[in-house]
């Protein structure tokens, strides 16, 4: 019986469908129509999160009498946006009129209750990507469809930027200093191999970098790396976890391009995942497969190892017995062998893969 | 027993992780298992769709059994062809996504609200708000919380059968008030049960407005609690909540015969079954999975069922670390955790949820988190048990534990399973242990709708694996000090004697499908095995074989990690029959940051409490598992053994009897 692996994309061009949604529970209003493309800073969609409401006893006020509605006296539309001191409502005449207590608008009128909802921050959702909008789900956001390269990661500190991917000079994320003139790596993305340290995030502050793709970091660092304003994406785990070579030299390949890292924060109850999309520029327009489902565990196939001691490491499927193979730890389970890149061979447990995808 | 066959029956449960098929027919006559397989669930990135998931598991039973269950656009089959490809029935489970966020909105937080809390059991409910007259909130308050709150269910219940009608159709109202400032779409549903003459009122208000589902009043009077069609109620709302929110559940639901159940409700049905069916004293379900944790008990007649969101060893291990503490983890591990050490393990596990540790020390992380998260759960649901529990601390004399989850289930040993329940769940008296590593018990309670004859002849001709069964000593042992006597006499006559050590175990490979008589005596002061001092009984093996614990309860862990790095591998070696796996000692350097972890406060009075021998070395380490291994026994003299009735200023004696209470809670 075939083994499906899980897959995290590591894929040079690939065809690549997203959901583009406002948060959960935001009211909004999709901006661009299906078909159309849209550049990777346009907006898709607007929303706000739902905010507070105000019941406001009208009645007294406007000194209504029995079979009166307080809709009979309003003074501005439903749903209009008003100033906290603005006339709501008002018997013809009134001197005083009934006054918005809040800056707001009224969503409800009726016997003697007015209701009114705060206003909140707008939300501006940007398309993130180059590509075409396939899908509009109305009050929601859209389904974009792009081509490029695909890399994803485990774990983000949920933002969300657009740069020029830059690879990390050899001495290593920490090491970069510079003045004003020489920032090279102010507003860009970039990539280290190491595990991100404490010394790091204090030289993205300095260099003004955005975004740092890096295979792991201390777990102590969460809500640093939380609290930045610059996107941080892992592409290994927690811990001090190297990046695999293969995502690497990928990268490496695409330095200088302009890229969006999505450095989303999984949730148990969203399917999203962290990941980095390089655009292409000669390629636009240019069809590519859509990632393969159905990618079963086979000789040959290259896999990532998620667990330690070999987390982070690529190797090559090289048998897969059919029977339980006991591990050192006691536990016994179905393993395929796998070659490292360093010739080593070793017993990985099959739920302990990673496919890059196809 | 022949049985009339009314048709095939195909059972498919989406966990988190994994989806589980069950394919059930007529074979010689009886309802059986036909076939079982599993697959990764795939509602998640790439496939966006558990469909995928399933076909990959329908199409290893095809493997398996050469019967065509999709056809070539990978449709299920149904009904059954005359080629027997097909299936008559397909039932649903999940325990996948999100739970129901739901307002419970009732007159009284003790009566109504409360048994509205209990109908909750059994279905994937977060209670995100209680509404009531009591609440001290304002009808602006009540409005914010409904609709701030953003739920998927509204659960209005209250007012007994002559109540007044009043008080509850004002909050309903209240309701009404604020779902008609959401759009359409947008509005949750409503559960109505509560008042019934307030029904019609209630379906004026909601008909045509939002989903309405009404059940009979939970609290008809103060005295009677009414909650089983309320409880189906909520399984339909939950249903149609799956089917809102895609991921194939929309399609799956749709040619489903029973829609998709929540998989906590199969759990309460079986459990009331084995529980009416073997007419002991109790049958505990434990599911240890994901992101979702479920546990039903069977005691005295009546059914609870806990569901805990917050426990779990993949997608919820993050919530479960959050919810008992790193101390409570630390508290099972043989070795010093470096700083972040136990974080770092939850958070790549939370990433990663269905991968599972390689090396030994991550593998005691593992079982720490299960161990840990398990004895949490029955913790929290001691205070339900409390009526039936023989001593204050001890678990209740469950007489069957059935056991189902990866961490549980998946270690490729028996003995792995034994070795955690024994830790986690610490049961007491006689207990036969079941493991359920493909979803059966869910299946049957899937199957159980559609023919309840048909899931009782599968549990009987199909069953569970057997673990094997435990004699577990209650109260403090003396440790090596003879603490059972056993006499075991097997099928063939053969008898075997064994005595097994205070603070030991010790294990009689009997094989699964055997019988043997036991006479079993318990010698030391305090001790006993269900409040007993001799059992005799007919016992049955499993794969583990019968183990005698004579470790006592509450179980006599150490409370320092070079004390486990001795007490853990003795005690895993003397279940498993394997030579001790020595503590690299380099695991035993506290670092800079890694104190020894406060379990309590002073841990010289834990050491009291716990009867320790005083400056005794840890004695040498040798397995004791089979028929004739007895393993050293060692005496103690008199004068050494710690007697709290030796204590003569009775307010010291108090004291350590209050702190011995306290400790037992």
């Amino acid at each position: 019986m075939p083994f499906y692996p899980d897959q995290r994309h590591l894929l040079e061009a690939t065809t690549i469908r997203r959901e583009r949604h406002l948060p959960e529970f935001t009211a909004g209003k999709v901006t661009v129509a299906q078909n159309v493309s849209v550049n990777i800073r346009e907006i898709v969609a607007r929303g706000s999160i739902a905010s507070a409401y105000h019941i406001i006893e009208a009645g007294q006020s406007v000194r209504l009498k029995k079979n009166e509605d307080i809709s009979e006296f309003l003074l501005i539309d439903l749903n209009q946006i008003v100033d906290a001191g603005t006339p709501l409502a008002a018997r013809p005449k009134q001197r005083k009129p009934l006054l918005a207590p809040i800056r707001g608008k009224v969503v409800y009128a009726s016997g003697s209750r007015i209701i009114m909802q705060e206003t909140s921050e707008e939300i501006q959702l940007e398309a993130g990507v180059e590509g075409k909008v396939i899908a509009v789900q109305t009050g929601r956001g859209v389904t974009l469809e792009t081509y490029g390269t695909l890399v994803q990661g485990v774990w983000g500190n949920g933002t969300l930027v657009i740069g020029q991917l830059k690879m990390e000079p050899e001495v290593g994320l920490d090491h970069i200093f510079g003045d004003a003139l020489s920032m090279k790596y102010r507003g860009t993305i970039v990539v280290t191999r190491r595990a991100l340290k404490e010394t790091g995030l204090v030289t993205m502050v300095e260099q003004g970098i955005i975004g740092v793709i890096a295979p792991s970091m201390d777990a102590a660092l969460i809500p640093q790396v939380q609290a930045h304003t610059s996107a941080v994406m892992l592409t290994e785990g927690f811990g001090d976890i190297a990046m695999s070579a293969l995502t690497f030299n990928l990268l490496t390949k695409f330095a200088d391009r302009p890229t969006t890292l999505d450095a989303y924060t999984p949730s148990r109850w969203e399917s999203r995942r962290p990941e980095a999309i390089v655009n292409p520029s000669s390629r636009a327009g240019e069809k590519t497969a859509a990632p393969k489902i159905n990618l079963a565990l086979k000789v040959g196939m290259q896999v990532r190892l998620t667990r330690l001691p070999h987390a982070g490491k690529v190797g090559t499927v090289i048998n897969l017995p059919k029977s339980p193979t006991l591990l050192d730890n006691g536990l016994r389970v179905l393993c395929a062998q796998i070659e490292l890149v360093s010739g080593e061979r070793v017993m990985i447990p099959l739920a302990n893969l990673e496919s890059f995808g196809q | 027993m022949s049985v009339n066959r009314s048709g095939s029956i195909l059972a498919v449960d989406f966990g988190s992780v994994m989806t589980r098929t069950v394919l059930i027919d007529v074979v010689d006559g009886v309802y059986r298992l036909v076939a079982r397989s599993e697959n990764r669930t795939t509602n998640d990135y790439p496939a966006h769709d558990i469909r995928v998931g399933m076909n990959r598991a329908l199409q290893a039973i095809t493997e398996v059994t050469a019967r065509r269950l999709l056809d070539e656009q990978g449709k299920l089959i149904k009904p059954e062809k005359d080629d027997r490809s097909g299936v008559d029935f397909l039932v649903t489970t999940a325990s996948s996504g999100r739970s129901l966020r739901t307002i419970l909105v009732g007159l009284v937080p003790d009566v109504s609200v409360a048994s509205a809390i209990r109908a909750t059991a059994g279905t994937y409910v977060d209670v995100v708000d209680v509404i009531t007259l009591a609440d001290g909130r304002d009808d602006q308050g009540r409005l914010n919380a409904t609709l701030l709150n953003r739920p998927d269910l509204i659960f209005i219940v209250g007012g007994t059968e002559d109540g007044a009608e009043a008080p509850v159709l004002e909050l309903a109202q209240g309701v009404r008030l604020a779902l008609s400032l959401l759009d359409r779409d947008q509005r949750p549903a409503i559960l109505f049960a509560g008042n019934t003459s307030v029904q019609p009122k209630i379906e004026a208000l909601f008909d045509d407005f939002a989903q309405l589902f009404v059940a009979p009043n939970v609290r008809p009077s103060i005295a009677v609690e009414v909650i089983q069609t309320a409880q189906r109620r909520l399984a339909q709302a939950f249903d149609a909540q799956r089917s809102l929110r895609g991921g194939g559940f929309e399609h799956i639901g749709e040619v489903s015969h029973t829609g998709i159940q929540p998989t906590a409700q199969s759990y309460t049905l079986l459990a009331n079954y084995l529980g009416e069916t073997i007419q002991g004293k109790g049958v505990l379900l434990l599911d240890v999975g994901s992101a979702v944790s479920t546990m039903s008990a069977w005691l005295d007649g009546s059914v609870t069922t806990t569901i805990r969101t917050d426990i779990g060893l993949g997608h919820s291990a993050m919530n479960t670390l959050n919810q008992i503490g790193e101390a409570a983890i630390a508290r099972w591990l043989p070795f010093y955790p470096s700083r972040d050490e136990i974080l770092e393990y939850v958070l790549n596990k939370t990433l990663r949820p269905a991968t599972i540790p390689e090396t030994l020390r991550e593998l005691y992380l593992e079982h720490a988190l299960l161990r840990a998260g398990t004895t949490a759960m029955i913790a929290a649901a001691m205070p339900i048990w409390r009526k039936t529990v023989i001593a204050e601390g001890d678990m209740p004399p469950f007489n069957l534990i059935a056991v189902a989850g990866s961490g549980f289930t998946r270690t490729g040993s028996a003995g792995f399973a034994a070795m955690l329940l024994l830790d986690a769940a610490q049961p007491t008296g006689i207990t036969r242990l079941l493991a359920d590593p493909y979803g059966l018990l869910v299946a049957l309670g899937a199957v159980a709708r559609v023919n309840p004859t048909i899931a009782v002849q599968v549990l009987d001709s199909s069953g569970l694996e057997p673990i094997g069964t435990c004699i577990s000593v209650s109260g403090h042992p003396t440790p090596e000090r003879t603490v059972l006597k056993v006499k075991i006499t097997l099928e063939s006559g053969e008898v075997i004697k064994q005595n097994v050590a205070g603070g030991h175990l010790w294990v009689y490979p009997l094989p699964a499908g055997q019988q043997a008589e036991l006479d079993v005596r318990v010698t030391g002061r305090d001790v006993h095995i269900d409040g007993k001092t001799r059992v005799r009984m007919t016992v049955e093996g499993g794969a583990a074989g019968l183990v005698f614990d004579g470790r006592g309860r509450p179980l006599p862990l150490a409370l320092t990690p070079a004390e486990r790095a001795v007490q853990m591998p003795l005690w895993f070696s003397e279940l498993m029959g394997l030579p001790v796996s020595e503590i690299d000692p380099q695991w035993l350097v506290a670092s800079a940051t890694a104190e020894e972890t406060p379990v309590v406060a002073s841990r010289k009075k834990q050491e009291k409490k716990q009867r320790q021998p005083k400056e005794k070395k840890p004695k040498e380490a040798k397995p004791r598992r089979g028929r004739r291994g007895s393993g050293p026994v060692i005496d103690i003299a008199d004068e050494d053994r710690f007697d709290i009735s030796d204590i003569e200023d009775d307010d010291q004696r108090d004291s350590i009897m209050s702190e011995l209470d306290e400790l037992r809670r």
